[in-house]
């Protein structure tokens, strides 16, 4: 070759052989084949063992109807209030030094920590006929277990930390700088979140809410103790699934599953779109810092 | 706009930032806080600005105490290290914010904003930069227009914290020329911190010397360097050879040469002196300290010597590269050292 440009096969020094290559990618494919995409292929194909008539008869089933709706209502409260409070909690972490920080960082990891049955529990010893505040509530005419609010409260719990898991190490790595200058430059607090802050974390505070709202819709421990299960009043389309398996309404069970396999794609696709972003916008930084 | 620090104490913890400080910076000036990092100067600087709160004292603007008066309304304008710029906005918007963010009353009009803008961005000569983003300028670009930003809502004060701190070398001394000739231009009371004394030499009308959150001294570029009023200033401000000696009869001796000396008989002393300031010769004299050259260094247009001497540590010696070629100096060779200029301090 012209240059005496080293073409010749390479070395292996940095690089496993082919056999050991092809061995170690082909035990990852399977896995994954056997243990990912065999199974939501599975949930589809039972969802339409018997044609598209049955599979939309059984999502427009009024039971099915009411637990969509449910599950919807039950994330519509859920993920907002914990995108108010993941941002105000990530806030004040990232951007203050206080007493007991690190007691509140752990705090929030809490409902990642406790199983979600347990987290149930928790509101049925709070909330529940027998519970601390069963009575007061019950003499109010006023319904948390095995009612919608407590489906509610119980969503409200398991999701949590995920926006502030998001925006903790975003927030502190941007740290206040663009903070203190907005307010220099005479910036209210309110025009200081709107124009700097919340520009500055849109796509991280958008990655923990799809990943909130993938849970609030999908859980099922947490939720499972404090619904009662009460068909077309407080089922969830998990609980519906479980229901409807158990009375061996196979293709009704796969059908409403597949709506949640559907969300789950969904998520990810979203997911990794918004990753695909965040990490362009970061590269775009790191080449314009690295040219100076 | 003046300004009166008066008697300032800051504490971090058990960390004495700036302790009981008394500082008055005078309208249309050009200030340098310096010292090495952790004095106490960009606590100062960000004291000043509102952005920290003193444990003690009070700051007055133009007579009037401002010590309570919050950040947003203390009109000073202030240009961060890292510049800060707003990144997900243009140029235009980022310098543009102080005016967006005005109460409806005061906000200028759009097309007064963007005549606004473009003047501020010709002044810094940048306006064909109006609709990058901040990720695609260079950092002297950056800086530019960090300053830009600071000046669009008039302030009374201009604060910058290491200003030219992140940029290369070539790039901070245009910078800092054109800081210079701006606020000749422009007449605002400016107070910039910095660690390196060359940019406060050159920039400052004065420069204030901080160490241990306490002020070392205050005065002219001139006074500073010629008369430096503490041994930290006197090394702050450039290289520095030290001898160890004793005094006697009112001089503090060094090999056989011999300095005028305050301290009282038989009291340790410090001798100060600057690399330039020390002429070689090869004849004895009876005030030259004997030593052996042990390394030439070659730094551009001067040349850089080390000389060791007996009871003292290596001494540096500095010539211009001709007077090095005209004495024909090698290593190796026995020499004699005449300071020309010398400091004597108790030793401590």
């Amino acid at each position: 070759m012209a240059g005496g440009v080293n073409n010749a096969p390479r070395s292996i020094v940095t690089t496993e052989t082919r056999p050991v290559r092809i061995l170690l990618t082909g035990i990852a494919l399977a896995f994954i084949g056997l243990f990912l995409v065999v199974p939501l292929v599975s949930v589809f194909v039972e969802a339409f063992r018997q044609g598209w008539q049955l599979y939309l008869a059984a999502l427009v089933e009024p039971d099915a109807v009411s637990a969509i709706k449910l599950t919807l209502i039950t994330a519509a409260i859920a993920v907002p209030l914990n995108l108010v409070f993941g941002l105000t909690a990530a806030w004040a972490i990232a951007k203050f030094e206080f007493r007991g920080k690190s007691f509140l960082i752990t705090l929030i990891d809490l409902p990642f920590a406790v199983s979600p049955v347990v987290a149930g529990l928790i509101y049925v010893l709070l909330f529940g006929a027998q519970g601390w505040w069963g009575p007061w509530l019950a003499d109010h005419d006023i319904k948390i277990i095995f009612a919608v609010p407590g489906i509610v409260l119980a969503t409200v719990f398991v999701t949590f930390p995920f926006v502030a898991r998001e925006l903790i190490p975003l927030m502190e790595a941007q740290g206040s700088d663009e903070e203190q200058a907005a307010m220099v430059l005479g910036a209210s607090g309110w025009q200081m979140f709107w124009r700097v802050t919340l520009p500055n974390i849109k796509w991280g505070l958008l990655y923990g809410v799809i990943l909130a709202n993938a849970r609030a819709m999908g859980e099922f421990g947490a939720v499972s103790v404090v619904s009662g299960h009460v068909r077309g009043q407080t089922n969830t389309i998990p609980l519906h699934v479980e229901i409807l398996y158990n009375e061996y309404n196979f293709v009704a069970a796969f059908a409403c599953a597949s709506l949640l396999a559907l969300l789950a794609l969904v998520t990810l696709a979203l997911k990794s779109w918004v990753e695909w972003r965040t990490e362009r916008l970061a590269a775009e930084d790191r080449r314009h810092a690295t040219e100076e | 706009m003046s300004i009166a620090i008066n008697a300032i104490s800051k504490r971090f913890g058990d960390f004495v930032a700036l302790d009981n400080l008394q500082l008055d910076i005078a309208s249309g000036e050009l200030l340098a806080l310096l010292g090495p990092s952790g004095c106490g100067k960009t606590t100062l600087l960000r004291i000043i600005a509102g952005l920290e709160t003193p444990d003690q004292g009070q700051i007055l603007f133009h007579g009037e105490d401002a010590t309570d008066t919050h950040v947003r309304e203390r009109q000073v304008g202030f240009v961060f290290q890292h510049y800060a710029l707003f990144r997900h906005m243009t140029v235009f918007e980022n310098v543009a914010f102080g005016l967006r963010v005005r109460p409806k009353k005061t906000r200028p009009s759009e097309t007064e904003i963007k005549r606004k803008v473009h003047e501020l961005l010709s002044l810094v000569q940048l306006d064909w930069l109006a609709d990058r983003y901040p990720a695609q300028l260079s950092g002297g670009q950056r800086q530019r227009i960090a300053l830009a930003r600071a000046l669009a809502v008039e302030p009374k004060v201009l604060l910058l914290d290491e200003p030219f701190g992140a940029l290369d070398t070539k790039v901070r001394k245009e910078l800092r020329r054109w800081l210079r000739r701006l606020h000749d231009e422009m007449h605002i009371t400016s107070v910039f911190v910095t660690h390196d004394q060359e940019e406060a030499l050159e920039v400052a009308d004065r420069v204030v010397v901080m160490n241990k959150g306490k002020i070392e001294q205050i005065g002219t570029p001139e006074q500073v360097y010629d008369a430096p009023a503490t041994p930290f200033v006197y090394q702050f401000l450039g290289d520095v050879n030290l001898f160890h000696s004793r005094v006697h009869d009112g001089w503090a001796e060094v090999g056989a040469a011999r300095f005028a000396a305050e301290a009282g008989d038989s009291d340790k002393a410090v001798v100060y002196v600057r690399p330039h300031e020390i002429e070689l010769s090869r004849v004895a004299t009876d005030k030259a300290i004997a030593g052996v050259i042990s390394h030439s260094r070659l730094l551009g247009a001067t040349v850089r010597l080390e000389v060791d001497v007996k009871d003292a540590e290596v001494v540096e010696v500095e010539l211009t590269r001709e007077r090095y070629q005209e004495g024909g100096w090698q290593v190796g060779e026995p020499v004699w050292l005449n300071p020309r200029e010398a400091r004597v301090y108790p030793a401590a």
